[in-house]
């Protein structure tokens, strides 16, 4: 399972104005605003591109918290911004599934639990209050979803974890390059007297 | 996105699973079976947890090559070259 290309061009394009924002500020910005404003561009970026999500929303609306990432978001997103903080009106809400979600993985611990230790009750009282906290911690990482359950849940995991396993691609990517070119421009200026063959441009 | 009243079925569920499962990095399983509700939830953050510390890493290596940003023609070339990739 793989982002899509639009995913990669948007989430560069973005990804490359947080950059040329932060560098334009640089001598303004201590190291750590520095990071601190590549690590929001990459993280506006991903959830822009991928768009549409309760956890992309719910990402941007965390990241908008703050007085100073609003202005710079906004300057990054421009009038998508708008579009991107409006709430959530396509989503498709599935109690049922929910119940039917619940009910599965608590037969699942109760049937296992059967089988191996008849105590019965206290076991599978155990397995629900794990499977309850782990789901907990979730929540947690997972922007947006704290009304979510069974399904839903699990599905905004699953695109959440496509869309960040694709920012690390394409940041690893990015810095490669990045390094490459300025290699190539290093050279260019610093070894004036040896063949340009092997510098690539 | 259709607009779903029935329910989701069992085997839509498990599919939902065993893709988020394929996913996460911890491929060396014993049994052939599959790994329970708790473990798959505790194995789902520890992942994002760890790409996570990956972007943060990411961003600092990032961000001290940023400031030799400043040529336009320079990051469209980077891009298409990405992209061509």
């Amino acid at each position: 399972m793989q982002a899509t290309k639009s995913f990669e061009q948007a989430f560069l394009k973005h990804l490359l104005r947080g950059c040329r924002l932060s560098a334009v500020s640089y001598k303004s910005m201590s190291l750590q605003e520095r990071k601190s404003a590549i690590k929001l561009s990459a993280d506006v970026a991903m959830a822009s591109a991928r768009g549409g999500r309760k956890w992309t929303r719910g990402l941007i609306t965390k990241l908008s918290k703050e007085d100073e990432h609003r202005s710079f978001l906004q300057l990054i997103l421009g009038t998508e911004y708008g579009r991107l903080t409006k709430p959530c009106h396509g989503s498709w809400k599935i109690p049922r599934s929910k119940k039917i979600v619940r009910r599965s993985l608590r037969v699942c611990s109760r049937r296992k639990n059967n089988l191996r230790a008849p105590h019965g009750v206290k076991s599978s009282v155990l397995a629900r209050t794990l499977v309850e906290k782990r789901t907990h911690a979730l929540k947690r990482l997972v922007p947006g979803v704290e009304s979510l359950d069974g399904y839903s849940l699990l599905d905004e995991t699953l695109d959440y974890v496509i869309s960040l396993r694709a920012q690390v691609d394409l940041m690893q990517k990015l810095l490669t390059t990045f390094e490459a070119s300025k290699l190539g421009a290093l050279s260019k200026c610093t070894l004036p007297e040896r063949k340009a063959s092997f510098v690539g441009k | 996105m259709s607009s779903r009243r029935s329910r989701i079925s069992e085997e839509e569920i498990n599919e939902l699973i065993s893709k988020l499962q394929s996913l996460l990095p911890e491929t060396r399983r014993r049994g052939a079976g599959r790994a329970s509700a708790a473990k798959l939830l505790q194995e789902t953050c520890n992942y994002i947890r760890s790409l996570s510390r990956e972007v943060d890493d990411l961003s600092d290596r990032l961000s001290a090559l940023v400031e030799t940003m400043d040529n336009n023609s320079a990051e469209a070339e980077i891009v298409r070259s990405l992209l061509r990739s």
